[in-house]
């Protein structure tokens, strides 16, 4: 800028050859600087410096005001000085300021300049205005530049050329500029009173181009100056024509050089995104913005989180930050903030693995729920027979079942289906019992009875859902031969082993190992454990007896109550008992002597008072023991010749009791009498066992060798009343009554423990007790 | 990985079974037991069929999800196993 003043200077030096020149320049460029004040750009220090100059043109005094002032804006300056309300300092700061925005004007250059520029014209200044008008005029009649508007240049320039006087010129100079400056000042004055509370401060206004009309009002106030003004002008016009005292003169500016500049931006990359906003998808987005970055297990959950976020809310900073935070290593947190598109790419790479979800538990579980699903539109109606539900039609074709309706229908054992799969073919069913919470739970114990064909025993938990594959399978080492299932605690099953093992499974947990193992014990049993059985003790005599205990009988001749400590099966010493072979004793006589050990094969405690139990032996005994006393028998039965199977009390009467053993008879008995009551042969074959009906006192089921045979007897007392032969080959070898349903489940020597319906079958209404009572009564009646 | 493997071949043993199909989020086949052509239109048919009966349940209640799904009809009868990272289709005719 001040290398363009001295330029315009030295031109005008040349061109005018008047010493004046900076000076008129001077006056000039605040003729200029005067007409550019609308624009609102304001330098403060070039404010001030015009501000001097115009001082110094107008009043001397203020050129005293030197002290520099920071930059502000017109309307600020304004506030700030309330001394400097007066129109000329007010007035002059804006066409400085405004000069120096435009580049291509020479008073914007010019005000420009230093400040010691102005200083020293404008002490310089004389100001005559003549010289100045004239000036001027060359100046702006050489046609330099776009200053605001052409025609106020002219008009000033007319103004100021003023042929009239020099004092007019100057007073016309003045007194433009004391009109604009009162103008100026006018709308100064009222902004000042409206503007006293300056709070509302709106941003600068960058004022780019500004256009100030070229036309008043006629209804303004300056309307009469302003047409005085053009009257003069065009006078003046009129004047010029051959007036000596306006020549014409030609200027030539630099024409700066003009520069291109690009400037290119980036594309504006458009995406569209849509979504349908399903009501369960502003749910889980909600879900999971709520939760924010918390736990997000698998990719395609952060996938899916990644695309609702999107596509909810926008494209926006705060998106690209809850990704990066939702994101674990796999998602790359995308730093530019353009590719709002990366997160998605990247998700979708990093779907589960085929392996993975082959794997995964989820999967198992869908197996398993499937294979389920599968195996009931199979067995369906066998199954819905079992349940005593109706069966669907058209899953399966329905073996025409109710062809031969002929007379009564007989009662009839109809094969459901059976449990077996390729792991128990060839095994022994030793035993078997229901869960006593799931009734739907089966456990199946698989162990040879006899000593020489002793292989690994196995016991597998079936469940009615699945006849093909059994839930649990454990392998033991030896061959099972007793199972019961706790019932305080559900999932605990009791095995007893043939080398005297007695274990506890956890049939919850998929573990194949027992929980609890006997064999470290001191006192195991060292011979077959034929059967096991939880007892729930309520009339403990001390506080450790109360509880569920398991109670074995074993072949080596003990009672054994054990208790479970950690890892660690104990057994209580004390309630001991063993079993006395009476050797040449009379059989009336009730006291036992102490003697050599028979092997117990089973026991039965009774169902209401948990202290007594009957116990059997191989002899062929049947003791009543008390679990107070361990030293001797309450009372001892003797009836059967060979080795008893089973003893069962009846569920119904708590004095009847059934005991069945290998010299082909089956004896019903009643607590207080010493001679059975009843004795029930088919065949002449051992029975292996016993059970009551669960649902009528007058029924049980038997189990021999070659066929299963349901008794009743309230129908007859002499034979069964149904008969199932076994397949050939096969032995039938357990017998469990379904609890709520009327089926039978036998289990035989290969394996399959099939599951049998009761049809057309039923001893009567209620339970049958008094039958059962009458019967007895009847009997023994007889028998006297 | 074994018990799986023998839990998927005692369920191709079943009576009826006709095919397994292990499909992936996205409708791509993973472990078939059927030829290529019906498991990719299975494939692709079940995996819309899913998603409209996923998208039915859960439009009625969000807090809802679907577990099993199964369409029977006069041949046959298909039954699918829904989870966020795959299906698990079977098809079976139980009266084989």
């Amino acid at each position: 800028l001040f290398n363009t003043l001295a330029a315009v200077r030295v031109k005008l030096n040349t061109m005018l050859l008047y010493s004046r020149s900076s000076r008129a320049m001077n006056i000039s460029t605040s003729g200029i600087l005067r007409l550019n004040r609308s624009a609102t750009y304001a330098r403060s220090i070039n404010a001030s410096v015009s501000r001097k100059s115009f001082c110094l043109a107008a009043d001397s005094k203020i050129l005293e005001k030197s002290s520099v002032q920071t930059p502000k804006h017109t309307i600020q300056v304004l506030d700030e000085n309330g001394k400097d309300v007066t129109p000329r300092p007010v007035y002059q700061p804006d066409p400085a300021a405004v000069q120096s925005k435009h580049s291509k004007i020479f008073a914007s250059d010019t005000s420009g300049g230093t400040m010691s520029d102005f200083y020293s014209t404008t002490y310089q200044t004389t100001t005559n205005a003549s010289f100045a008008g004239a000036f001027t005029r060359s100046l702006f009649g050489s046609g330099s530049v776009s200053i605001g508007s052409q025609s106020i240049m002219e008009s000033m320039s007319e103004e100021i050329e003023d042929p009239s006087s020099k004092r007019d010129n100057s007073i016309s100079l003045s007194d433009v500029q004391v009109k604009r400056e009162e103008v100026k000042e006018l709308i100064q004055e009222e902004m000042l009173d409206d503007m006293v509370d300056l709070y509302l401060v709106e941003s600068d206004t960058l004022c780019l181009l500004d256009m100030p009309a070229i036309s008043v009002s006629v209804d303004s106030m300056e309307a009469e100056s302003v047409k005085e003004r053009n009257s003069r002008y065009t006078e003046l016009c009129k004047n010029r024509t051959g007036n000596d005292k306006y020549m014409g003169r030609s200027m030539q500016t630099f024409n700066g050089a003009s520069k291109t500049k690009e400037v290119q931006s980036e594309a504006i990359t458009m995406a569209d995104a849509a979504t349908i906003a399903n009501n369960w998808d502003m749910y889980d987005s909600f879900c999971s913005a709520g939760q924010g970055e918390v736990d997000l297990s698998t990719d395609t959950d952060k996938a899916s989180i990644a695309e609702m976020i999107h596509q909810n809310h926008g494209p926006t900073r705060t998106m690209e930050r809850t990704m990066s935070v939702i994101s674990s290593s796999t998602i790359v947190s995308s730093s530019s903030s353009r590719m709002e598109m990366e997160p998605f790419v990247v998700p979708s790479e990093s779907k589960p693995d085929p392996e993975l979800i082959l794997q995964s538990e989820e999967f198992q579980q869908h197996l398993f729920v499937m294979e389920r699903i599968i195996l009931e539109n199979i067995y369906q109606p066998k199954l819905a027979a079992y349940r005593q539900l109706p069966t669907l039609e058209g899953m399966v074709l329905l073996e025409e079942s109710s062809l031969d309706e002929e007379g009564p229908p007989t009662p009839a054992l109809e094969r459901l289906w059976s449990f077996s799969c390729e792991l128990t073919t060839g095994r022994n069913v030793s035993s078997m019992a229901w869960n006593k919470r799931n009734p739907d739970l089966l456990a199946v114990g698989y162990g040879q009875f006899a000593f020489k064909d002793q292989k690994p025993g196995l016991v597998c938990c079936w469940s009615l859902k699945n006849p093909s594959w059994p839930e649990r399978i454990f392998t033991c080492q030896s061959g099972v031969t007793a199972l019961d299932f706790s019932a305080s605690s559900a999932s605990m099953l009791a095995v007893g082993m043939h080398d005297g093992t007695i274990a506890t499974y956890n049939v919850q947990s998929r573990e194949k190992t027992p929980v609890i193992d006997s064999s470290d014990c001191v006192h195991k049993h060292t011979s077959p454990v034929w059967q096991v059985r939880w007892i729930n003790h309520e009339r403990a005599l001390s506080g450790e007896d109360k509880g569920e205990a398991l109670i074995s009988v074993s072949a080596d001749g003990r009672i054994s109550k054990w208790f479970l400590r950690k890892d660690l099966m104990k057994l209580k010493r004390t309630r001991n008992d063993r079993f006395k072979r009476q050797v040449g004793e009379k059989e009336r006589k009730s006291e036992a002597l102490i003697s050599r050990q028979a092997p117990g094969l089973c026991f039965d405690f009774h169902p209401t008072d948990s202290n007594i139990y009957l116990a059997g032996t191989e002899e062929g005994h049947i003791h009543k023991c008390s679990c107070s006393y361990n030293e001797q028998f309450l009372e001892t039965y003797q009836a059967h010749k060979g080795p008893l199977y089973r003893i069962t009390w009846s569920p119904f009467c708590s004095d009847v009791f059934l005991s069945c053993s290998s010299d082909w008879t089956i004896q019903l008995w009643r607590q207080d009498l010493f001679t059975p009551v009843l004795g029930f042969m088919s065949t002449q074959r051992a029975v292996y066992d016993v059970m009551w009906s669960p649902k009528w006192a007058t029924v049980f089921g038997a189990v021999n060798e070659g066929r299963m045979e349901i008794w009743d007897l309230g129908a007859s007392i002499l034979d069964p009343t149904i008969v199932n032969p076994a397949s050939p080959g096969v032995k039938l070898t357990s017998l469990l009554f379904a609890t709520e349903t009327d089926c039978v489940l036998v289990g035989d020597s290969d394996g399959q423990v099939s599951v049998y319906q009761l049809k057309n079958f039923t001893a009567g209404e209620g339970t049958q007790v008094g039958t059962l009572e009458d019967i007895i009564g009847s009997t023994l009646a007889s028998q006297l | 990985m074994a018990e799986v493997e023998e839990t998927l071949k005692r369920i191709q043993s079943q009576k009826g079974v006709q095919g397994i199909i292990i499909v992936n989020a996205e409708g791509i086949p993973i472990k078939t037991t059927l030829d290529n052509s019906s498991t990719v239109q299975y494939a692709g048919l079940i995996h819309q069929s899913v998603m409209k009966a996923r998208s039915t349940v859960r439009d009625i209640d969000p807090q809802n999800d679907l577990t099993f799904l199964r369409i029977r009809s006069k041949k046959n009868e298909i039954m699918i196993a829904p989870d966020k990272d795959y299906f698990l289709i079977v098809i079976q005719n139980p009266s084989d």
